[in-house]
C-alpha cells in the first residue's frame, strides 16, 4: 500500500538544452542512455479567458473531422482535438436539437478537450504553438499530420487518423536534424471543466476513470479530486481520462496494455472547476539524424457497450469496464443483451423493458408457486398449528421451536426460505443498474406524455399535468409514474401471504408511499420496470390465490393470529 | 475477514432482514447460522458451512432445526 506514488512522477531536476545525462535516473527503467526530461506536465497558475463558444470555433487556424458518427475540427493552435459532436445524439429530446457536443475548446463555458505535443529537454512546448497541416479534412479515410520545426531544426509531427466510430490515432514523432541530440518526451492531456459533469451516482460513476496495471481505477469523484489536488494511480497505464453517464474521453497510450514507458499518468485538479488527465511518456534521447515515434489514440465518444468491448477485443485491456458495471457485470450484460434484442423485436424500449421483466418474473414463478403449493399443505394442519399457538401463547420462543417441530414432522414449511431472495437482490440490482447505464435507453420514447425513458417522468400531478400554470419542482414533482408506483406497491403488501409482525406491518404500510417519493426524480425507464413488477406481483398473487382458494381464508386467521 | 463476514451476516438482519417478508425455513436462521458458524469455526470453514446452509434454504431444500455443528 505504500507504493501510491511511482518513482517517475517525483519531481526530478529539469537538464538544461545541453541535453547532457543527468544524474537523476529518471528514465532508467527504459534501458535506453539515462535522459532527463520533465516528470510531470505542470500545474497552471490561472483560469484561461472566457470565450464563448462560436467565435472559439470560427478561427481559421482549424481543420475539419468529418466521418459517419463524429463531426468537428483540429486546433491548429497547441494540436488540440477540441471541437467533437457525436452525429448520433442529440443534445436534447427534441428533433430538432442538435448533436451533442462532447469536445469543446478552452476558455468556453464546456471546454473539455485533448491536447498533443511534446517536452523537448524538460521544456513542455507552449499551448499556443501553431502547427502545420497537411490535409483539409480528418475522415476515415484522409490522415492529417501536423507538423513543426523548431529553431534547432528538430521536426516534430502529429499524424491524426480516426476511425469510423470514435478512436483517434495520434502518431507523435520527431526527427532530429539539429547538431545536438535531442531530449524528448511526447505528451497527451485531457482538460475539462466539472460544470457541465454528469452526476457521480453509486450505480453510475461519473469523473477520472482508467485502467492501470490492468485494474479498473474510479473511485474519485470530482469534488473528491479536488481536495486531493492530484491523484497517481498505481500500476501502468492502460487508459485514462474521464467519464460522463453516457460519455467517454480517454488517452489510451501505446498499445493500450500497459507495455508503455511513462513518466506521468495522472489526474489533477486545476483553479476554477477544471481538471486534467495527463500522459506524460518517459524521456528517450534522439541523436542526430534520429527519429522517434509514440503511438497514443484519444477516445471521444459515446459509452456504447458493443463500441468499447470492440475496443477491449482489439487489444485495450478492460476498455468494456468505462461503463461502470461493478460486481454484477455478469448478470447485466445478458440482460443489456435481451434488452437490446427485444427492443429490436417491438421497436419501443418501454416495450421492451415490459417483456424483459415479465421474463425475468416468469424465472421466478415456480419460487412463488412451489411456496403456495406448501401453503396448501399447512392448510392440512391448521389445527395443531393452533393448539401450539394456544398452548403457548406467552413463550413466543418456545412457540417457535415447537412449529418448527411440528413443520418437521408433518413436512411441510410454508416458507420460501432465504435464497430465492438473495439470489433476485443481485438480479433485479443488476437489471436497476442496466437501466441507469444504457445509453440505449436515451431519448428512447415510451407511449403518450413519455418521450424520454432516462429522464423523470416529465408530468406532475399537483399542477394537474401542466394545466395550472406553475412549475412542481423538488420533492413535490410526483409523476403519474411514480403515483402508480406507490399505488401497484401497496396493492402487492396487501396481498402478501406471509404473516407480519406489527413493526412490520407499519414498515409495509409506510414503504409505498415513502419509496413513491423516493422513486419519483428517476428516470422514468425505472418507474416502468417496478410499475411492471409491482403489477406481475399482484398478478401472480391473486392467480395463485385463485388456485388454492383456502388459502384466503387461513391467511386472514393467521394475519389476526399474529396481530393478537 | 471473519469479522468482515459477521458484520455482512448482522448487517442483513438490521437492514433487508427486517422490511423483508418472514422467509427462514430453518431455526436457527441463515443469518444466524452464519455468525455462530463463523465464530465458532473462523472465516473459511465457518463461511462454507454458512454458504452450504444459504443453498438449501429454498422451497426445494429441507427445513426445521438445524444449529450449528
Amino acid at each position: 500500500m505504500s507504493y501510491f506514488y511511482p518513482e517517475a512522477a517525483v519531481p526530478a531536476p529539469v537538464t538544461p538544452e545541453t541535453g547532457a545525462p543527468a544524474a537523476a535516473p529518471v528514465a532508467s527503467t527504459s534501458g535506453q542512455p539515462v535522459a532527463a526530461g520533465a516528470a510531470t506536465l505542470g500545474g497552471e497558475a490561472a483560469a484561461p479567458r472566457k470565450v464563448d463558444l462560436k467565435t472559439a470555433l470560427a478561427g481559421s487556424n482549424r481543420v475539419a473531422i468529418d466521418t459517419p458518427r463524429v463531426a468537428g475540427s483540429i486546433n491548429l493552435v497547441g494540436a488540440r482535438i477540441d471541437d467533437i459532436v457525436l452525429k448520433d445524439y442529440r443534445e436534447t429530446v427534441e428533433k430538432d436539437s442538435g448533436p451533442v457536443r462532447l469536445l469543446a475548446p478552452e476558455g468556453t463555458g464546456v471546454q473539455y478537450f485533448a491536447e498533443f505535443g511534446f517536452v523537448s529537454g524538460g521544456a513542455r512546448q507552449p499551448s499556443n504553438l501553431v502547427w502545420q497541416a497537411d490535409g483539409g479534412k480528418l475522415t476515415p479515410e484522409t490522415p492529417v499530420t501536423l507538423t513543426h520545426t523548431d529553431a534547432a531544426g528538430v521536426t516534430y509531427a502529429i499524424r491524426f487518423a480516426i476511425d469510423k466510430d470514435f478512436m483517434i490515432t495520434a502518431t507523435q514523432s520527431v526527427t532530429n536534424n539539429s547538431p545536438a541530440a535531442a531530449i524528448i518526451q511526447p505528451f497527451a492531456l485531457i482538460k475539462r471543466t466539472s460544470t457541465n459533469a454528469t452526476i457521480d451516482q453509486f450505480v453510475s460513476h461519473s469523473g477520472p476513470v482508467g485502467v492501470f496495471g490492468g485494474t479498473l481505477w474510479d473511485p474519485h469523484s470530482y469534488k473528491e479530486l479536488a481536495e486531493i489536488g492530484q491523484e497517481v494511480p498505481e500500476g501502468s497505464p492502460d487508459w485514462l481520462g474521464f467519464t460522463d453517464q453516457y460519455w467517454l474521453a480517454a488517452l489510451v497510450p501505446g498499445d493500450g496494455k500497459g507495455n508503455v514507458k511513462v513518466d506521468d499518468a495522472s489526474f489533477r485538479s486545476l483553479p476554477g472547476d477544471l481538471f486534467r488527465s495527463d500522459l506524460l511518456y518517459a524521456a528517450s534521447t534522439v541523436p542526430t539524424g534520429g527519429t522517434v515515434t509514440q503511438d497514443t489514440r484519444l477516445f471521444a465518444g459515446a459509452k456504447e457497450s458493443g463500441t468499447l468491448d470492440k475496443y477491449e477485443d482489439g487489444g485495450i485491456t478492460n476498455f468494456g469496464l468505462a461503463i461502470s458495471w461493478g460486481w454484477f457485470k455478469f448478470f447485466e450484460k445478458p440482460i443489456l443483451w435481451l434488452l437490446r434484442t427485444l427492443n429490436g423485436l417491438v421497436g419501443n424500449f418501454g416495450v421492451a423493458i415490459i417483456l424483459l421483466t415479465v421474463i425475468i418474473r416468469g424465472l421466478m414463478f415456480p419460487v412463488a408457486q412451489k411456496g403456495f403449493a406448501s401453503m396448501a399443505a399447512m392448510k392440512a394442519v391448521q389445527p395443531k398449528m393452533k393448539e401450539i399457538q394456544e398452548r403457548f401463547k406467552d413463550d413466543k420462543q418456545r412457540q417457535q421451536q415447537e412449529i418448527m417441530k411440528l413443520y418437521k414432522d408433518e413436512k411441510v414449511n410454508p416458507l420460501s426460505g432465504c435464497l430465492p431472495m438473495v439470489i433476485q437482490i443481485p438480479v433485479f440490482f443488476a437489471l436497476y443498474k442496466v437501466l441507469v447505464l444504457a445509453i440505449e435507453m436515451r431519448h428512447e420514447p415510451f407511449v403518450l406524455w413519455i418521450r424520454d425513458l432516462s429522464a423523470p417522468d416529465p408530468a406532475h400531478i399537483l399542477n394537474l399535468f401542466g394545466l395550472l400554470p406553475f412549475e412542481v419542482s423538488g420533492f413535490f414533482a410526483i409523476g403519474p409514474l411514480a403515483l402508480l408506483l406507490g399505488l401497484t406497491m401497496w396493492l402487492t403488501f396487501k396481498l402478501n401471504p406471509a404473516v407480519m409482525d406489527p413493526v412490520q406491518q407499519q414498515v409495509f404500510a409506510l414503504m409505498p408511499w415513502m419509496l413513491m417519493f423516493v422513486m419519483a426524480p428517476f428516470a422514468a425507464g425505472l418507474l416502468l420496470y417496478w410499475v411492471t413488477s409491482n403489477i406481475l406481483t399482484v398478478a401472480q398473487q391473486s392467480y395463485l390465490y385463485s388456485k388454492h382458494p383456502q388459502l384466503k381464508a387461513a391467511n386472514a386467521i393467521a394475519e389476526k393470529a399474529a396481530k393478537g | 475477514m471473519k469479522q468482515l463476514l459477521i458484520l455482512i451476516a448482522r448487517g442483513w438482519q438490521l437492514g433487508p432482514s427486517r422490511i423483508l417478508p418472514p422467509s427462514c425455513r430453518y431455526s436457527p436462521s441463515c443469518s444466524q447460522y452464519a455468525i455462530e458458524a463463523l465464530g465458532k469455526y473462523g472465516a473459511l470453514k465457518g463461511g462454507w458451512m454458512a454458504f452450504k446452509r444459504l443453498m438449501r434454504c429454498h422451497p426445494w431444500g429441507g427445513h426445521g432445526h438445524d444449529p450449528v455443528p
